[in-house]
């Protein structure tokens, strides 16, 4: 007997717009790329153009500095000085972020003189003239700490969108300094028709004892990107075709990426199929759950934003008997655990067997064909309350 | 309990018959338990404290040492345990347990072991074994074993029963065969006047069926000028989907059998589950062929909707051709949030793109053809940027995106991988002895009688197992699906006589799409 399908629970409050289901355009016949890089094992997305598609089409990945979505600005609090729209920081988050700068400078190899030069330099009070020059002029601007969902007031904050090169001072040094030529860094709100507001880009309010505010210059500007789990990744290549993953600026084929993908972990197959499926089904995979409900992902309809998650996904490997590899044993104990969590946070367990057949060999695992030999049978676990009253009303 | 024949080591001996004012004061025992109170934290040396936990102690102490009769509600039922056949035969007149126990054979009427024990316990019954009456931990020793039931299978018939259900140990046998499952054959042992009424039997009953397409298909009745009005009716067009694909195919299986005359509202879930098991597909009507006309859309529709495919439409209503000039000229009004800033990002893509880049290439062009030439080289040039390492090796990806699809399309490229449904390749499964069947459990009907020749369809089919056992795999559940028909399965598992219950039940996540 089929379990029933309980509609999924709307949020409250939905503030964001739905844009599309994946990052494939319906209308445009160019093959664009995104682009992502594989860095120390993990794939991150650094261009913040793509980072805004992936991100807002799907809801693939994950910011590296924020919960979900990739909103990390410098500071919550915004005001105006003389015109502008500065970010707010204390004094003790200011002379952190110059310790910070100090650290990279010395650790790139400058001696302390010429450090200390130019911390000085880099800390000297700044005009509202100097910051008007840079934002009106041409020249480059250091675009540090306003990403593409930069949390903003909502009004009319609208920066002048330039053509930037970021400082080279990025926390993660294993980038070529190529990219960051290369990269034409936009903020989302540009505004070519807005005259007056802009944001200084680069600059922030430092707010020392009683009220006083100085404007100063961001130390180390701090750009956030958005890492793909594996199965994110792999689905947005392979799927999609839409992404392409580099390894020092070499773009990986699908095969090489699949085989580094299953070096890297061993159960990739399994876990992949699922995710696989589940988004040709239409629904949001969202990894994470483990940490938080002892699961492998959650799923969402349509995305996190909009709908609670529905379902609590276990995903377990079955040969073609149907006996599991005993990779994540279950007792009772801790079934019954699980059961009561998921139960208590209103969502529905789901075991998701993939099955693995018989006479599927290594070297058709070599390659990601092989994923159409897979099946998977979804199982929902819930417990059924044996007293009266709860029989009249709850079938089983 | 105490044992009213047994000899108390002091050497005192009970009267095994109660006298009358014993008895007396036995059955107007009151029956009401303690009432726990207010929690005490801490001791506050007060003599009302001291009061209230001498007068809880008391009735516990009191409550604990009441004497449990036998037959003090009612009549004794004398029974003799019959060792070669692992039954209680009865020999004196039963009482109501008749009704939903124990069985006829030979003119005699017997009892199971566990039905036996249960009512012993209950204090209604007396066993006797070779003249001597036995005790309820004879009972236990004796009726309990490998041959009949085991003890952790006791103690949720026992619950079960307690709740008030009608236990009957699991007849594989009775079940009908997968031929004529196949078939369609109604039960022979149904009642088919007094069918349970279950929550979702009005979504399966062909009746609803039509009053949902009714409400789909002229969408225009129920379109109001929202905002989010395109996205909402496509919400509400997937969620029925999945609802509506199950009560569509009980309407085409309903139709399909008509074995006897039945009327519409006893129509029984067996045959629809009959048909579920032949094919492990839902849908009856095939909606990726079945266009909902899409009011919302900017493109020029006519203004008016033409009538729907009558196959498409119950009976003998008949719909018109449909005005919708009116509400389209109410829609699309506000504008959405988030637009301004798209097309704000468009516009300055436009002038800030590269074209800002090639200045002078741009400049050095003289006339709209040499610019359009430039475009042209420059696109090509940006495509062979782009990685084409991704379409010249063995493995391409699923979706190209240089042919762009509908969501729906694209989804169906990509679903390589099939889902399967928990009654394939069950057959080939061997059956183990550990996880098998122990139980039928029918739901207390207080409405009719129960009768025991003739059951109702099964609530549900227990399987017992232990708290310190593993956890069945999916090779068992697949088996135990597949031997209990439509049925479901319930997992009783035993922790020192506390029982939980879990199902596992086969699902297929309905596919959502949106745009």
């Amino acid at each position: 007997m089929q379990a029933e399908f309980r509609a999924p629970r709307r949020r409250n409050r939905v503030q964001e717009d739905f844009e599309a289901s994946l990052p494939v355009s319906h209308s445009s016949r160019k093959r664009a790329q995104l682009r992502a890089e594989l860095i120390n094992q993990h794939v991150l997305v650094c261009r913040p153009e793509d980072i805004q598609k992936i991100y807002s089409q799907g809801y693939f990945g994950k910011g590296i500095l924020s919960k979900a979505r990739p909103d990390h600005s410098i500071s919550d609090q915004w005001e105006y000085h003389e015109g502008l729209l500065f970010p707010v920081i204390s004094s003790s988050s200011y002379r952190e972020l110059l310790q910070w700068a100090r650290a990279f400078l010395s650790a790139q190899g400058w001696d302390n003189e010429a450090i200390s030069q130019m911390m000085t330099n880099l800390s000297r009070p700044v005009q509202i003239e100097d910051v008007k020059k840079e934002v009106d002029g041409e020249c480059p601007v250091v675009e540090g700490g306003v990403g593409p969902f930069t949390k903003r007031p909502r009004s009319e904050v609208n920066p002048k969108a330039k053509r930037s090169c970021s400082q080279s001072s990025h926390l993660d040094r294993d980038l070529d300094p190529e990219l960051d030529h290369d990269r034409v860094s936009r903020t989302a709100n540009s505004d070519p028709d807005s005259e007056h507001v802009v944001s200084g880009a680069g600059f922030v309010l430092v707010v020392f004892e009683e009220e006083v505010r100085e404007l100063r210059r961001i130390p180390v500007p701090v750009t956030e990107y958005l890492q793909l789990s594996l199965e994110e990744a792999f689905f947005l290549v392979y799927g999609l075709g839409c992404l392409s993953v580099c390894l020092n600026q070499e773009p990986l084929s699908i095969l090489q990426l699949w085989k580094t993908f299953r070096a890297q972990r061993p159960d990739f197959v399994c876990s992949y199929a699922a995710y696989h499926y589940f988004r040709c089904k239409g629904w949001v995979p969202k990894g994470g759950g483990g940490a938080k409900y002892g699961v492998d992902f959650m799923l969402y309809r349509k995305g996190p934003p909009f709908y609670h998650a529905s379902y609590s996904v276990v995903v377990q490997p079955v040969n073609s008997e149907y006996k599991g590899t005993g990779t994540r044993p279950f007792t009772w104990r801790s079934l019954a655990a699980l059961n009561r969590i998921t139960t208590n946070v209103s969502k529905e367990l789901l075991f998701c067997y993939v099955v693995f057949p018989a006479n599927l060999s290594d070297a058709e695992l070599e390659s990601p064909q092989c994923l159409s030999r897979l099946k998977v049978q979804e199982v929902i676990v819930s417990r059924w309350i044996s007293s009266r009253e709860r029989a009249e009303q709850d079938d089983i | 309990m105490a044992q009213q024949n047994k000899l108390d080591a002091g050497g005192m001996v009970y009267s095994e018959i109660l006298s009358p004012s014993e008895l007396f004061a036995a059955r107007s025992r009151s029956h009401k338990i303690p009432i726990k109170g207010q929690k005490n934290f801490f001791p506050d040396d007060s003599d009302e404290q001291q009061k209230q936990l001498e007068q809880s102690l008391n009735e516990h102490c009191s409550l604990l040492s009441e004497e449990r009769g036998k037959g003090c509600n009612g009549t004794l039922v004398k029974a003799t345990w019959i060792s070669s056949k692992q039954v209680v035969e009865l020999q004196s007149l039963s009482g109501k347990f008749w009704q939903t126990m124990g069985f006829s054979a030979e003119g005699k009427r017997y009892l199971l072991p566990e039905e036996a024990l249960y009512l012993m316990e209950c204090g209604s019954l007396q066993v006797f074994y070779e003249d001597l009456a036995l005790s309820i931990q004879d009972a236990y020793e004796i009726f309990l074993s490998s041959e009949t039931v085991s003890l952790h299978q006791y103690q949720v018939f026992g619950h079960l029963k307690r709740l008030g259900y009608v236990v009957h140990r699991f007849d594989p046998s009775s079940l009908p065969s997968r031929y004529a499952q196949q078939l369609n054959l109604p039960q022979s042992g149904k009642n088919a006047g007094n069918q349970l009424k279950r929550k979702h039997d009005v979504s399966l009953t062909s009746t609803s069926a039509p009053s949902l397409s009714k409400t789909l298909v002229p969408t225009t009745d129920t379109m109001s000028a929202d905002e989010h009005m395109k996205d909402e009716s496509v919400d509400e067009s997937v969620a029925m989907t999945s609802s509506e694909s199950t009560a569509d195919e009980s309407s085409t299986t309903d139709s399909a059998v008509m074995v006897e005359p039945r009327k519409w509202w006893t129509s029984d879930i067996i045959e629809d589950k009959g048909s579920n098991h032949r094919n492990c597909s839902r849908s009856g009507w095939d909606f990726s062929s079945i266009l909902f006309p899409d009011l919302g859309s900017k493109e020029n529709l006519s203004g008016s909707l033409a009538s729907p495919d009558p196959s498409l439409l119950p009976g003998a209503l008949a719909v018109g051709v449909c005005d919708v000039a009116s509400w389209r000229s109410k829609i699309n009004q506000r504008k959405v949030k988030g637009s301004p800033e798209h097309r704000r990002r468009g516009v300055d893509n436009q002038r800030q793109g590269w074209h800002g880049k090639k200045d002078e290439e741009v400049q050095s062009c003289k006339n709209w053809t040499e610019f359009n030439d430039l475009m042209a080289r420059h696109q090509h040039r940006r495509q062979d940027e782009q990685a084409e390492h991704l379409w010249n090796r063995e493995v391409t990806p699923l979706h190209d995106p240089s042919q762009p699809l509908p969501t729906r399309e694209l989804l169906d490229i990509c679903s390589v991988i099939k889902p399967t449904c928990l009654l394939e390749g069950a057959s080939r499964l061997k059956p183990a002895h550990e996880w098998r069947i122990s139980f039928v459990v029918y739901q207390p009907d207080t409405a009719s009688e129960f009768k025991k020749s003739k059951p109702r369809k099964p609530y549900t089919h227990v399987c017992v197992c232990g708290f310190d056992g593993p956890v069945p795999e999916l090779q068992t559940v697949k088996l135990l699906t597949s031997q209990s028909g439509d049925v479901p399965v319930v997992f009783a598992v035993v922790d020192h006589g506390d029982v939980s219950f879990y199902t596992m039940k086969d699902f297929e996540l309905p596919t959502d799409v949106f745009l």
